[in-house]
Order: structure tokens, then C-alpha cells, then sequence
């Protein structure tokens, strides 16, 4: 029985040329986790603390955005072709996205890594989150700019590929994957919209110097317009694999075809009018806009907790056929020794936890408990790392054998690495809430202080260290079986029948959806008044605040003597001797402060 | 995939359910060594239709999770408010 790599040999390549390079960028990226995990907690320190950030930045780029991109589009092109039963309409098109991609992704990569090399000229240690004041050399900004560029052309690939499907089926509904596919490729363009200015227009010319400052409010607030719903851009991939692909290896089939289309057209309209949420501190953005920011996303809650109903009753079907019984021992029938369902269902497990942490981070007034601490990474290392990344490497052992012909080398490596995984999640994660809720700062190469210590009520901060050290390590070790057994796949020979790839009807099918939800270009409409709605008037207040171009300089901001000594000694006259007599040296600078800005 | 007819996709009695030999690999060795990857149709043994399934352990997973939420509704109140010191709101 021929699979998908003798139905679509040429769409196989791309779909493994994608993958290649989203698991290179996963061991890289994966090793590197391990070093600051080490490093933060004071286990190890192979490294200056000063490269941290360095790593630090490797480590968000390419997990974050090429190891995740990079197996999207792979999925995507797979379920194209899959669900139109049709090739792409120009292969040479698919290979050019892939190329610009792969061009951009190791001019960014080449830009970060040669911070490590005092000898180049070049560095980039502005992390993932790359807007300013903190500035990166143009290699990088036009590196990703090309990597976005790719995504765009693929978008444009799927969608020439939908269209000339529409041209010979213009009465039928569009299948379920590719309607998954066209939905996040949509709510993609209306949200790289954003990162693409930020990036063209300011960073770009800022870093090739051809303009001397930039606001950075406003590139921060582009960015997180961008910020936000490229988590669901992470997500969609996992999403789409949850609903066609889980309920199948459950032994059951999807509960609801039109439900799972009302959630991704959700996602299309509710994705980007929330990305102020990240920004709840910020000053220079007005509360109010904050606060429709925060409403804009409990309803993201609603997608959401539909997939929990209908991926999880989908399971369930799967296990009352495989003859589960009761309320929960039914749980006891599924196909726990299955290494693409076991992962994927913990994945799933895991990101209802991150479902509360992430609660807690879009509330107003809990997140300011919380920002800017370990919280944060504890929250998106369950989402992004595992919800996402271990659905991705689950999804491979069933995924791979279709693009390759190949069967997977080995079931219990696979099923021992995503347990590793889950359980080395549980232990840094948890460990991560629990140092943020006492304050434990986030993006610190040495979160330690002197004469000051985090109080912890329950457990110790030596205790939290340990289990994010081991977490760590046991996450780096599920990587390094993961990619083993991937790579030995790869070089097995190929068979006739590698996998069971059929996906089964669902049990309500898309005939019972309305009409309504297949219409692309509503949606796109709504989506855009959306945007429009929430991010106009906070967008026209910062640049009437600072103009388009602000008027702060580059970060780390070099402190001239001259300047220093100059305000000292004008403040000199107005120091109180009575005051410093006294030994309140505290006081004493205050009052000279004080009389200094009055002298103004 | 979904928009194909069911009738081509689900064997319609259980004993053919249980099999759909032609699509897994090795079934020989699936007592052995455990589950083939992707092979869960192979351990069903009655088809449940759309009108026949009730789904109540989903029902019974989301209200567990519904009372893991309000009970860490209810914590956080000790965690933000009397844990610490006052944070800053507004």
C-alpha cells in the first residue's frame, strides 16, 4: 500500500529537507538549554557569564522560531498535499520558500553564534524577544526578515494549491487539514504584518545606521503585535495533529468536524488584538488599552477549551472502542506503549497546566505578581516546550515513516524519550512557577545577590535550583534519543507499507458545519476590524507621545565621566554638610537630587 | 481524510474493525512487542456511532479540571495577598 512519499514524491523531499533542519536547529538549540540551565543554578559554569545571552538568544531563535517554523511547514506542505490528493501546483515555488528560509535562518544563526567570537565584529545577544533598545548587527534583522519573507511564499503555496483544488471542486467543502492550514496561514499574514514593520522599517535602518534612534515602545509594541499570536503560530501545528491525527492513533474518530473549524476560525479572529497583554507594565501605554487587551484574551479561552472537549472526547471514542469502560478506567484502554500517542496525550496533559499558569499571566492585576520572573519561562516551557515541541517529536514517529518509507527504528527509544521529556518538564517547569512566585528573575545569568535572599515558604531556592538543573538535563537527554532514533529511521531501507496512514471520517461530519465557516475572506475582514479596533488608538498615542523614531540611544547606554562629573559638581554646592555630618548618605543624595532638579 | 466517504474509511462490523490487516505492518508482532506506532485501530473491538457515544469520562476529566482551576483561583488569593507584600495596581 503506497504511502504519502509514493503518492508525493517530490512534496516528500521538501517535507524532509523542513524536518532536517527543524531537528538540527532542536539539537542545537536543546544543548544550549542545557548549558543556562546549568548555568543559572550554579551547577556548572563552562561558560562567561556574559555569553549567556548569547546562548540565551541561540537557544530562543532556534527553538522557538526555527525548530517549530521549520516543522510547520513541513506539516503544512504534507497536509496540503494529503488533503487536496493533489501535488503542489509548482514545485519549484515550494523549493524557493524553503530556500529563502533556510538562507535567513543561518544568516540569523551565523549573526548570534559569532558573539562567541570576540574576533568577529558582529553580534546579536538581543534574545528572541528582538525589539529595542536592545540592538543586533543587520545580519540578523535581515536574516529574519528573509525566514518571514519564506513563510509568506509558502502561505502563497497553499494557497495556489487551494485555489486550483477550488477550481475543480467548487461545490465541496474544503478538507479539514487544509482548512486548518489556510486558517493560520490567514491569521499568519495579518500578525507578521506588524513584525514586518518593526523589522523594515526601523530595526533594519537603526542597525545599518542609516537612522540614529527609533522608539522603542513602538518596536516593542509592533513586536508583541506579532509576539502573541505567533504562539499560536507554534500551536496551529500541534493543533492540527490533536484533531486529525490523535483521535486516529487512539483508535478512535475527531467528535466534531465543524467544531474544529469554529475553533481555528477563533483563533483567526482572536490571535492578534491581544499581543498589549504582554506589555501590562509598560509605561506610555494607557491602562484602559490594557485592560481591552486582557478582555480580548479570556476570550482566547474559548478556543481553547473547546479543543480540551472535543480532542479529548475524540480520545475517548477511541478508547470505548477498544473496549474502555467506566468514567476513567476507560483512560486504561488507550494505546499508552505508542510512542506518537503517548507523547502527544501527555503534551496534551501538560498544556491544561500551562493553561492555568497562563491564566495567571493574562490577568492584569495577578501578572504584575509575577512579570518578568522565572514564572514566565516556566509557563511557555510547558506551552511552546512541550504542548508544541513534544506533539512535534510524537508526531514524528507517525509522521516520518509516511515522508521517508521508512518504519521507526526503534518503538521503546521513541516511547522512553517522551516520557523523559514529560517527566523532565514536570520537574523544571514546576520548579520555574515556583522561584518566579518568589521573585526569581527570568533572563539573568546570576540570579544570585548579595545580602539578599529569596524567601521561600515551602521547599528552598536550592531545592528549586536542583530540580531545574535535572529537568534540564533530562529534557537535553529526551532530545538526544529523540534525534538518535530519527536519525537512525532515516537510514533504514525502505518498505512497502510503513505506517497506517489512513485518518478516519469523524463522527460529525463537515456537512453539519455551516456554510459560513468556509468563507476565508469574512473572517480575514473581521479579523483586520479587530485589529484595527484594539490597536489604532494605542498605536497613534506612543507615536504622538515620542514620534516615530523616539529619541533614546542604543542600549548598553556608554555613560560619559565628563557628564557624570559635571552633574556631581553642580551638585556639589547644594549637598547639606549638616546632613552629610549626620551620615545619611542616602539623605545627603537625595536632597542634593532634589535641589539639583529644582535648580533646573 | 475527512471529506472522504465514511463507508471507504470504517469497516462497518466489529470483526472487520479489529483488523484492517492490510494497513499494518507486522500484526504478528504486535502482541509481542507491544503497540506498531499509529496502529490503535487495531485493538478496537465495537464500532460506537455518532448517536451512540456519550462521552461522560470527558465529561468527568473537564470537571476535575474545572475544580483544579477554582481551587487554584481560591489559592492565589493566599499567594498574592497574603504572602507577600502589597503589589502595586494601577
Amino acid at each position: 500500500m503506497a504511502t504519502f512519499v509514493d503518492r508525493y514524491p517530490d512534496e516528500a523531499k521538501v517535507v524532509q529537507a523542513s524536518f532536517a533542519v527543524a531537528f538540527i536547529a532542536l539539537g542545537i538549540g536543546a544543548f544550549f538549554g542545557l548549558i543556562q540551565a546549568l548555568h543559572r543554578t550554579n551547577i556548572l559554569r563552562v561558560i562567561d557569564s556574559v555569553d549567556y545571552y548569547t546562548l540565551l538568544t541561540a537557544h530562543g531563535v532556534l527553538l522557538a522560531l526555527v525548530f517549530t517554523i521549520f516543522f510547520l511547514v513541513g506539516v503544512f506542505t504534507w497536509a496540503i498535499a494529503k488533503g487536496f490528493e493533489r501535488p503542489l501546483p509548482d514545485i519549484r515555488l515550494t523549493w524557493a520558500w524553503f530556500g529563502l528560509m533556510t538562507t535567513g535562518t543561518v544568516l540569523t544563526a551565523v549573526a548570534i553564534l559569532a558573539g562567541l567570537v570576540p574576533e568577529i565584529p558582529m553580534s546579536a545577544d538581543v534574545l528572541y524577544t528582538f525589539y529595542a533598545p536592545l540592538e543586533a548587527h543587520p545580519a540578523f534583522y535581515i536574516g529574519l526578515a528573509m525566514f518571514i519573507v519564506g513563510t509568506w511564499m509558502a502561505g502563497a503555496d497553499w494557497f495556489l494549491a487551494y485555489r486550483d483544488w477550488r477550481g475543480d471542486n467548487p461545490d465541496e467543502r474544503i478538507p479539514l487539514q487544509p482548512f486548518m492550514v489556510l486558517t493560520t496561514m490567514i491569521m499568519w499574514y495579518v500578525s507578521t504584518l506588524g513584525v514586518a514593520v518593526a523589522v523594515v522599517f526601523f530595526l533594519i535602518p537603526w542597525s545599518l545606521g542609516l537612522i540614529e534612534t527609533v522608539n522603542p515602545l513602538l518596536t516593542r509594541t509592533l513586536f508583541w503585535y506579532f509576539g502573541h499570536p505567533v504562539v499560536y503560530f507554534w500551536l496551529m501545528p500541534a493543533y492540527l495533529l490533536w484533531y486529525t491525527v490523535l483521535p486516529k492513533l487512539a483508535g478512535g474518530r475527531l467528535f466534531s468536524d465543524p467544531l474544529a473549524r469554529v475553533v481555528f476560525v477563533l483563533f483567526v479572529l482572536l490571535s492578534t488584538p491581544v499581543g498589549i497583554h504582554h506589555q501590562y507594565v509598560d509605561p506610555g501605554i494607557a491602562e484602559g488599552f490594557k485592560f481591552i487587551a486582557m478582555t480580548n484574551t479570556m476570550f482566547l479561552l474559548l478556543p481553547s477549551l473547546l479543543t480540551a472537549f472535543t480532542v479529548v472526547a475524540s480520545v475517548e471514542h477511541g478508547a470505548r472502542q477498544r473496549g474502555g469502560e467506566g468514567y476513567l478506567s476507560w483512560l486504561g484502554a488507550l494505546p499508552w506503549r505508542d510512542p506518537a500517542f503517548a507523547g502527544m496525550a501527555l503534551a496534551g496533559l501538560m498544556f491544561a497546566a500551562g493553561g492555568f499558569s497562563g491564566m495567571v499571566n493574562a490577568g492584569m492585576n495577578i501578572n504584575y505578581l509575577v512579570h518578568n520572573t522565572l514564572w514566565v519561562p516556566g509557563h511557555f516551557h510547558m506551552t511552546v516546550g512541550t504542548a508544541v515541541a513534544l506533539t512535534m517529536m510524537a508526531g514524528t514517529y507517525w509522521l516520518l515513516p509516511q515522508i521517508t518509507g521508512k518504519t521507526v527504528y526503534s518503538r521503546p527509544i521513541g516511547l522512553f524519550q517522551v516520557v523523559l521529556w514529560f517527566i523532565g518538564m514536570v520537574f523544571m517547569s514546576n520548579a520555574m512557577h515556583r522561584g518566579g512566585l518568589l521573585g526569581i528573575p527570568r533572563r539573568t545569568a546570576e540570579p544570585q545577590y548579595q545580602n539578599f535572599d529569596f524567601a521561600a515558604a515551602v521547599g528552598s531556592v536550592g531545592e528549586i535550583r536542583m530540580q531545574i538543573a535535572f529537568g534540564g538535563l533530562l529534557l537535553f537527554l529526551s532530545v538526544v534519543f529523540f534525534l538518535f532514533n530519527v536519525a537512525a529511521t532515516w537510514a533504514e531501507d525502505r518498505v512497502d507499507t510503513p505506517v497506517d496512514d489512513t485518518i478516519p471520517a469523524p463522527l460529525s461530519p463537515p456537512s453539519g458545519a455551516p456554510l459560513i465557516l468556509d468563507n476565508l475572506a469574512l473572517w480575514t475582514g473581521i479579523a483586520v476590524v479587530l485589529v484595527v479596533l484594539a490597536y489604532t488608538l494605542p498605536l497613534a498615542s506612543i507615536v504622538t507621545d515620542s514620534g516615530l523614531l523616539g529619541s533614546s540611544p542604543g542600549f548598553p547606554v556608554a555613560i560619559s565621566l565628563e557628564a557624570l562629573a559635571e552633574a556631581a559638581a553642580s551638585a556639589l554646592p547644594h549637598v547639606s554638610l549638616d546632613a552629610a555630618a549626620g551620615l545619611r548618605p542616602l539623605d545627603v543624595a537625595a536632597e542634593a537630587a532634589e535641589t539639583l532638579e529644582v535648580s533646573r | 481524510m475527512a471529506a472522504e466517504p465514511e463507508s471507504e474509511e470504517m469497516p462497518t462490523s466489529a470483526g472487520e474493525g479489529a483488523g484492517d490487516g492490510a494497513s499494518i505492518p507486522d500484526t504478528e508482532s504486535i502482541d509481542d512487542e507491544g503497540y506498531v506506532i499509529g496502529s490503535g485501530r487495531a485493538g478496537v473491538v465495537r464500532q460506537i456511532d455518532h448517536d451512540d457515544f456519550d462521552p461522560i469520562g470527558t465529561l468527568v476529566l473537564i470537571a476535575i479540571y474545572m475544580a483544579i482551576v477554582g481551587a487554584m483561583w481560591i489559592f492565589m488569593y493566599f499567594v498574592e495577598f497574603l504572602g507577600g507584600d502589597l503589589t502595586v495596581i494601577g
